[in-house]
């Protein structure tokens, strides 16, 4: 019994050790960890642009990291460019801990699915790790534009990041959801796209892409929108005409699809709270008159919002919105025969918009600040 | 080589039966052995028959003096022991002579003079027995002013009691004697537990001697079921041993099965917690307590209610209880004493420490040597950051401030507390500073050797703590030679281990790996009392309804 205890023991320690040769060992301080990578297309060839933290200026006792050292590498793909920038450093390098890739605009025109495949194929990344487009530019552009200006990029994509989560309840952006959407080619890919603005990456609404290339960038009540929809949106403001102020605490969506003739309708019922956050009309809107216009009329807004995304899809015909999915679910078995049209039936979706909500919170101030002018 | 009559001889002292027994087998092989001759010291002494009978005869005439009780042989035995006392008292007219048989130092002398040595000189009643009989039950029927008064006609026992602290008399003529229980020694008094000390709850604590600790539980359970037998351990120290049961609840088998271990011990001297120990457990290569240990009375009765077993030797100040299981060793009397909410947080605690201690420092090496993906961005950084101009791999460092914590604690524990807490400070802030300072460690290094040392210590039981800053160690290799897939292996190994513990018919990890799962109750977290109906099934059978 103990023999053969000994020889289990044995045999599992060669086999563990034959996984892989030196079961990649490296120390951490050996290898330079990516925080953030930029990938572009100019002049026909693949560049990736790398982030890391170097030993210059970092302090042990204090565990702060050194100083932002960036990497480029050129090839005419980009795991050829990757394999070139892994060449150029020094020490090894690890994609392991990258947290955000940025997409240049040219290289998300040419195909996103190019750009991403051998991330998704290296076992180490994360794949929870975000990906934006960069609106306008190249990554390179905006990361080497941030390190001028003294910025640390990865602390500020950080912070688009807190940003982005105080808005959706969830990132839809991270390399696993994105391959997936790319796998399912009938769906229009959106991702996040971020603007440059002066010390700080500014987050913008979706870049949308049509067979895998970027197309269009969307505003931000056309996102708001699209995540309203989605039921992902967690808070957004809402302005009746310059007199209220409220924000957007609780929503909750539900979207049922009918399918009569190859004419797809879909109702959205959306559910939802507000709270009053500013008042500048000199009458008490807290009155069950005032609050029932006010209820009105962040419906109406409301229902414009989504109106702008239901448009796009329709006057565009990408489905942006995910409704093939929906249909699929909802009807499998009418979906096999319209699947094949799917791409021309977007245009004709009819879209119906059921919204109820209400106002939660009122504070304690009845009367608005103009009441006192 | 040992002479045949020093080799004979010894057995004699130690044992008459084997002797006897010996003396037949020689006898038996006394032709055949006859053509050999065996070396007595310098020269050959012939084995033969004539040979076999001398020894024979000698063996006899020894054994059967050594069967009797007798005062003559007494003294013979014990003439160069200075603290045995054996001296004669005429006690009438009637020229009745007993002798006194005791050990100076272990008696009550004030209690002595007024029981036994008051009553010999000057009962009246005394001086008109005229045989040795009818003055022992005189005193055997009152005559004796002391309620521990027995007659002993078994010599062993006679030496036993004695050498315990007992007062004998011994009447020659009758070949037997009365024992006087007045036995009086040095001891500690009852004090506060300094293991297991608690906020709300019993002050008490075992001490050394038996009978004293026995008496503390029996204060705590009033019932006619609980039993306390006596057995005895230890060829030369004949040590105390008490086997405590309440017989309606406890597990027969169970029973039976320690008092079977416990006399089956053969060995010279119980002088340490470990020779009893490792006769008892069942697993002894299994670096976990098997055996769970107390210093509290409390906690010994409320384990006997649930049917468990319990053991108190003579010298030592805690009582042994089976069987013992892991959950066991992870509550502390406090969990008691507090609200449920409170005991199930601070058990929480307590087995996130062990995984903490466990596996921390293993997963140290393992993210920073192989799978650096684990770790999240920021930690990865800053833990990079940390780790600048180390000279030494992950493993190294840890392995080594592994074992320079042990020598802090080991080192600790062997000065005196004054110079072992200057010992403390400068070990662990002056020298751990300055390898800080000095690049030979990082200061992430010293935070998860730190803090796996400090969570190894929030375990109730010393035993299970050592066990697992063992098992740390061993982690930490595995991981180190193949990361975190060592680390798997080991932690599968483990659990592999545990559940394969088996403790006197109990699954050691029970009731975790139990199909009933009302124990779960009182595991990692602490039900109320009134959820605690049954006691747990694999201890006690079907005696099992305690509310």
């Amino acid at each position: 019994m103990r023999k053969s205890l000994i020889i289990i023991i044995i045999m599992l320690f060669f086999q563990l050790y034959g996984c892989s040769h030196d079961m990649n060992r490296r120390e951490i301080d050996e290898i330079n960890l990516i925080h953030v990578m930029g990938i572009d297309y100019k002049e026909g060839e693949y560049v990736l642009t790398a982030i890391y933290s170097s030993s210059q200026g970092a302090d042990p006792e204090k565990g702060s990291e050194g100083d932002e050292e960036v990497s480029e590498g050129r090839g005419s793909t980009p795991f050829e460019a990757f394999q070139n920038l892994k060449l150029k450093n020094k020490k090894s390098v690890s994609i392991a801990n990258t947290g955000y890739f940025l997409i240049g605009e040219d290289a998300a025109k040419k195909n996103i699915e190019k750009c991403i495949d051998f991330l998704s194929r290296d076992e180490t990344v994360k794949m929870e790790s975000l990906i934006f487009v960069t609106q306008g530019s190249e990554a390179s552009y905006f990361i080497s534009e941030g390190i001028e200006k003294g910025q640390i990029v990865h602390e500020d994509l950080e912070a688009v990041e807190q940003k982005q989560q105080e808005l959706v309840t969830r990132n839809d952006n991270t390399l696993v959801n994105i391959l997936n959407e790319i796998e399912n080619i009938t769906t229009g890919v959106i991702i996040p796209y971020l603007k440059a603005e002066e010390n700080s990456f500014l987050l913008g609404g979706y870049a949308v892409f049509d067979n895998l290339s970027l197309v269009d960038y969307l505003d931000l009540d056309t996102s708001a929108g699209i995540n309203i929809i989605k039921n992902i949106i967690r808070a957004y403001p809402i302005y009746l005409d310059d007199d209220v102020a409220l924000s957007l605490s609780y929503s909750k969506s539900r979207i049922k699809s009918e399918l009569d003739n190859e004419q797809v309708k879909v109702v959205i019922h959306v559910d939802f709270e507000t709270m009053v956050k500013e008042v500048n009309v000199n009458e008490d809107i807290f009155r069950n008159e005032a609050l029932n216009n006010i209820t009105e009329m962040q419906n109406d807004y409301i229902i414009n919002i989504m109106k702008k995304a239901t448009n796009y899809s329709t006057s565009s015909g990408r489905d942006i919105l995910q409704i093939a999915r929906l249909v699929q679910n909802q009807h499998t078995k009418k979906w096999s025969e319209i699947e094949g049209e799917w791409d021309n039936m977007i245009s004709d979706i009819q879209y119906e918009f059921d919204v109820k909500s209400k106002v939660t919170k009122s504070f304690i101030l009845g009367v608005g600040s103009g009441g006192f002018e | 080589m040992l002479p045949l009559h020093d080799f004979i001889g010894h057995i004699i002292t130690d044992n008459i039966q084997a002797y006897n027994k010996l003396c037949v087998f020689f006898c038996i092989l006394s032709v055949p052995l006859g053509k050999y001759r065996y070396m007595v010291g310098t020269h050959y002494e012939s084995i033969n028959r004539d040979y076999i009978k001398r020894l024979y005869k000698e063996i006899k005439r020894r054994a059967d003096m050594e069967n009797r009780i007798n005062s003559a042989w007494l003294k013979k035995l014990f003439e160069k022991s200075n603290d045995i006392v054996v001296r004669p008292i005429k006690i009438n007219q009637n020229n009745i002579t007993v002798h006194l048989f005791c050990v100076d130092g272990l008696i009550n002398q004030a209690l002595f003079d007024e029981a036994v040595f008051r009553s010999l000189k000057f009962d009246p009643y005394l001086a008109q027995c005229k045989t040795e009989r009818e003055t022992m039950d005189y005193l055997l029927e009152g005559g004796a002013y002391h309620v521990f008064t027995i007659e002993e006609a078994d010599y062993q026992l006679l030496v036993k009691y004695v050498l315990s602290g007992m007062v004998a008399l011994i009447f020659d003529s009758e070949e037997k004697a009365i024992v006087y229980d007045i036995r009086m020694f040095e001891k500690r008094s009852i004090q506060e537990p300094s293991e297991e000390n608690v906020m709300k709850g019993s002050k008490e604590s075992f001490i050394e001697v038996l009978r004293m600790n026995t008496a503390l539980i029996r204060r705590r359970i009033r019932s006619e079921y609980l039993v306390i037998e006596l057995l005895t351990a230890g060829r030369l120290s004949k040590t105390d041993i008490a086997l405590v049961y309440l017989s309606n609840i406890a597990n027969t088998n169970t029973v039976n099965k320690i008092r079977s271990i416990i006399n089956s011990i053969d060995i010279d001297n119980v002088s340490t917690p470990a020779f009893i120990e490792e006769y008892l457990i069942e697993n002894r290569h299994s670096i976990f307590p098997q055996i769970m240990y107390t210093q509290r009375p409390d906690r010994v009765s409320a384990n006997l209610t649930d049917g468990r077993v319990a053991l108190l030797v003579d010298g030592i100040p805690f009582a042994y209880i089976l069987p013992c299981q892991l959950p066991m060793l992870m509550q502390s009397p406090d969990d008691y004493a507090n609200h449920f909410l409170i005991g199930s947080s601070l058990r929480i605690i307590r087995y996130m420490s062990m995984i903490l201690t466990l596996f921390l420092p293993a997963f140290y090496i393992a993210a920073t040597t192989y799978q650096s993906q684990m770790l999240p961005v920021q930690l990865a950084l800053s833990t990079q950051a940390a780790k600048q101009n180390v000279p030494f791999s992950s493993a190294s460092e840890v392995l080594g401030l592994l074992i320079s914590f042990e020598i802090i604690i080991e080192a600790g524990l062997r000065l005196p507390k004054a110079v072992g807490t200057a010992m403390s400070i400068l070990g662990g802030l002056v020298v751990g500073q300055s390898a800080v300072t000095a690049n030979l460690v990082s200061p992430a290094v010293v935070v998860i050797v730190a803090l796996a040392g400090i969570a190894g210590f929030i375990m109730p039981n010393q035993d299970l703590s050592s066990g697992i800053r063992l098992i740390r160690f061993i982690m930490a290799v595995l991981a180190a030679v193949v990361g975190f897939f060592g680390l798997t292996a080991g932690v599968i190994l483990l659990i592999t281990h545990l559940c394969s513990l088996d403790n006197y018919n109990t699954a050691y990890i029970s009731p975790f790996v139990d199909v009933e799962k009302r124990n779960i109750k009182d595991t990692i977290f602490r039900f109320p009392v009134k959820y605690f109906k049954k006691r747990p099934k694999d201890v006690t059978g079907n005696k099992q309804f305690k509310q």
